[in-house]
């Protein structure tokens, strides 16, 4: 049986860094990565209490993607590229690791570019695939589809970031 | 001939079985065009899938182990576990500063503070229950 964390600090310190990664990799903003995951983790901690036992990681994904929804849907307006000048802006590391990081960054620009051309739908199926590791089923589960169309989206997100990378 | 493009994805993530599998895998014996999509596709996963794992801003999540000990329970009990913990912290105390006048209300103010993601729902704190006789 799947074992279930049992508070939200401990899903943090479990899922954190999944979860900043997958904000990050949508948003391509780290600003709006640390915020999502701060809205991610305040929802886990008010869910905690009303889960019932089943796919955790599913849950915890549906509540990530839908937060990552919100946010878009609340500022009106597709994220930006910011890269790599916007990394400039992220003040809470310090400046040793915020120079680390930036390098660590910069090594996947074009490919960062090229995920936040691709629509929502699609960036979000191949995000959850290929850097949160889901398979097809989690990731249906997550998004609330059939499989097929989670196939479909990871194929069809491929053959647009091969266009875009080519 | 049909082209079943939509299964290769599908196939490189280990997500295709059966009779569909066996399918694309004769498919792609005989067809180049399919096979050279299937290259494509498997170097823009490879590139996904190699994007750098970014560390979490500090700070972000509450650090690990906030030592939180209920008061007024078992004194017995939690006699000895209050002796533990303020064992622990004094051992912590002497690893993260060498000043040796580093007080349990330093540390409690430290590792707190570090604690709370929301200060919504206040901060973790580090609660030393009362020795025994209290």
């Amino acid at each position: 049986m799947e074992s279930v964390p049992l508070t939200w600090e401990e899903v943090a310190r479990v899922y954190g860094r999944k979860i900043y990664n997958f904000a990050y990799r949508l948003t391509g903003n780290p600003d709006d990565a640390h915020d999502l995951v701060q809205e991610v983790l305040i929802r886990v901690r008010r869910g905690l209490a009303s889960y019932q036992p089943g796919s955790f990681e599913g849950w915890l994904w549906r509540i990530t993607r839908n937060a990552f929804l919100d946010d878009i849907r609340r500022q009106k307006r597709r994220p930006t590229s910011p890269l790599p000048d916007e990394v400039d802006r992220w003040d809470r590391a310090s400046a040793e690791s915020a120079d680390v990081e930036y390098a660590r960054i910069s090594l996947g620009d074009d490919i960062q570019k090229a995920l936040l051309d691709l629509p929502i739908d699609f960036r979000e199926a191949v995000v959850l695939c290929d850097v949160v590791g889901l398979s097809y089923e989690e990731i249906a589960q997550a998004c609330a589809v059939p499989i097929g169309t989670v196939r479909s989206r990871i194929h069809r997100g491929r053959k647009m970031l091969k266009e875009s990378l080519a | 001939m049909s082209h079943p493009s939509e299964s290769m994805s599908a196939y490189l993530d280990g997500e295709l079985h059966g009779a569909e599998l066996s399918n694309l895998v004769g498919h792609l014996g005989s067809c180049g065009r399919c096979s050279a999509e299937l290259g494509d596709l498997q170097r823009v996963r490879a590139a996904v899938r190699s994007l750098p794992v970014l560390e979490l801003p500090v700070g972000l999540v509450p650090e690990a182990d906030p030592v939180v000990v209920p008061l007024r329970r078992n004194k017995g009990m939690w006699a000895g576990a209050a002796a533990a913990v303020v064992i622990a912290m004094i051992a912590i105390a002497a690893l993260v500063t060498p000043d040796p006048q580093t007080s349990i209300n330093e540390l409690n103010s430290r590792f707190g503070a570090r604690a709370s993601l929301d200060p919504a729902f206040g901060p973790a704190k580090i609660v030393v229950p009362p020795l025994v006789g209290e």
